[in-house]
């Protein structure tokens, strides 16, 4: 059986010194090699669910907090941010944030966070080889990371936590900071990831089209609450998503015009281009 | 990239030793500076032993560049100051109602050496000396890792703090805001500027913090580290011997 990765029952959360409350009546379970997506307009608490999955919340980010809150079968408020270090990663939306200013060159920055779990060099020095070939940093190794683009340097971030092999990675609009070139870089290492790893992830984002490509369950978050979940066909082709604010796929939005033009119902509409293919076939 | 570290980088033996190894050196450097009573035999020192290791570490001409650069305000300034204002009999030329000295000359001659030879000692030190495998070697000895990234984040961050400054600056510019003429405009144009650095580095503190977490940086525990900042008995003898010649050439001046 999958075994739960992090669970969150009733979970409702307040920053200190605001009186709303950011999330609220969360009931959320994630499996182990589970990679979610999680939409929702500015402001709906996005960013809070990905702190409060990670331990941030209550660790760093304080304020009232209601509901039950695990992860790794562990209460998160006894379990401290240092011993979840290693465990929980977490990828935010700046990339030039994520570089720890400490190490001179891009194969240092990769270990710094192992350096900081006290891994053996050896291991070390292997896990990070590794972790530089499978993210295409190999030819970048003896650079500056300051001197990177902004779409390595956020490839740079991903690939510093995934050296630590957490269990479970938070991808907060990784992409939101960058050019078009930039969240392409981004897209294929997160692809790189789905393909060669179990890691279990979250991934907060905006680009529908993106999520409906790698997710297997997405979650719709509105006002803190949550409006839905499920396959990303099923949930990315609900027309509530429109006055929510979080649109739909171009594939969803072509394939609705053709359909109300040719005043046809399909079953399903599609949300990534292989279905968008299929569903354009017979129009062909 | 801009960095404040004036580190070169490169491969030379000097560039190999343990940063502690050439903190000594520096030590021992300082203590000839200041430590010779005659400044002829802060010049021979200066020209046998720093010049040398400058050579051996491959980078003799940057450095001399260095030394002369960071001299050239302290030696026209002594060299001033010292020739008509010291005193002395032996005058060597009338300026005017000032006269210029011998006793002057070697007085400022006696300061500038030392300065200069103090300058090198440090020029060696910071050429050859990547600052997080001093802050590393220094780490090893308990220093807490914290005070060490302080030190080395700052050496890094600083320079792209001053980019971002000047990002502002152009966009505030863009929209219209005056930033060059008297004082009073150039101070209005201080708010605009400085509110959005100081917000967005406040916001910023936040992700660096929770990058920071999520790298384990505040995981009790020991470090380790992908570099090995080499060391050996011998650089560890080396390095007491040097300290200790410092010291004793500093106290032989005092006596």
């Amino acid at each position: 059986m999958t075994k739960t990765i992090a669970h969150l029952t009733d979970f409702s959360f307040s920053y200190a010194g605001s009186g709303t409350k950011a999330i609220q009546e969360i009931n959320l379970a994630i499996k182990e090699g589970e990679l979610i997506g999680v939409i929702g307009p500015s402001g709906a608490g996005k960013s809070t669910l990905g702190y409060a999955l990670s331990g941030f919340i209550p660790h760093f980010f304080t304020g009232d907090l209601s509901g039950n809150q695990q992860l790794f079968g562990q209460e998160t408020s006894q379990t401290p941010l240092s011993e979840l270090a290693g465990r929980t990663g977490m990828v935010v939306q700046n990339p030039f944030n994520q570089i720890s200013g400490a190490r001179y060159t891009v194969r240092e920055e990769v270990a710094f966070g192992l350096e900081n779990l006290g891994t053996d060099r050896k291991l070390m020095d292997k896990r990070v080889n590794e972790t530089l070939e499978r993210f295409k940093l190999a030819s970048l190794r003896d650079r500056s990371p300051y001197e990177l683009s902004g779409g390595q340097q956020q490839r740079l971030a991903l690939a510093s936590i995934l050296a630590m092999e957490p269990d479970l990675l938070i991808l907060d609009e990784p992409t939101s900071q960058l050019d078009p070139a930039g969240a392409e870089e981004v897209f294929e290492s997160v692809h790189t990831l789905t393909e060669t790893s179990s890691t279990t992830v979250v991934l907060i984002s905006h680009k529908l089209e993106w999520l409906a490509e790698v997710a297997d369950r997405i979650l719709v978050l509105v006002a803190g609450r949550i409006r839905g979940q499920g396959p990303p066909r099923e949930i990315l082709t609900q027309p509530d998503l429109e006055p929510w604010g979080i649109g739909s796929t171009q594939y969803t939005r072509a394939a609705r015009l053709a359909s109300s033009a040719a005043d046809t119902s399909q079953p399903a509409l599609p949300v990534t281009l292989d279905q968008a293919v299929g569903f354009f076939k017979p129009w062909i | 990239m801009a960095q404040l570290s004036l580190y070169r980088p490169g491969s030379s033996p000097l560039h190999k030793l343990n940063p502690l190894t050439k903190l000594a050196v520096m030590a021992c450097c300082l203590g000839a500076a200041f430590g010779f009573p005659n400044p002829y035999w802060v010049v021979g020192f200066y020209l046998l032993f720093t010049l040398s290791l400058a050579a051996w570490g491959g980078m003799l001409k940057p450095f001399l560049v260095q030394n002369a650069k960071l001299i050239l305000p302290f030696f026209l300034s002594l060299f001033i100051i010292q020739g008509f204002f010291y005193g002395g009999a032996t005058v060597l030329f009338p300026l005017g109602p000032f006269s210029y000295t011998l006793e002057g000359v070697e007085v400022a001659f006696g300061f500038t050496v030392r300065i200069l030879q103090a300058i090198a000692g440090m020029t060696l030190f910071i050429f050859s000396t990547r600052p997080d495998h001093l802050m590393l070697a220094l780490q090893k000895h308990g220093f807490p890792h914290q005070a060490m990234y302080l030190v080395v984040t700052t050496m890094q961050i600083i320079p792209q703090f001053q980019n971002k400054a000047l990002a502002i600056l152009e966009a505030q510019q863009a929209r219209g805001l005056e930033t060059q003429g008297n004082l009073i405009v150039r101070l209005k144009a201080l708010f605009p500027m400085v509110v959005p650095m100081i917000l967005g580095s406040l916001i910023d503190i936040d992700e660096r913090a929770i990058a920071l977490e999520s790298r384990a940086f505040s995981k009790p525990g020991p470090k380790t580290s992908l570099i090995e900042i080499p060391d050996s008995e011998t650089q560890k003898i080396l390095r007491w011997c040097l300290v200790a010649a410092g010291l004793l050439l500093v106290v032989w001046r005092a006596l």
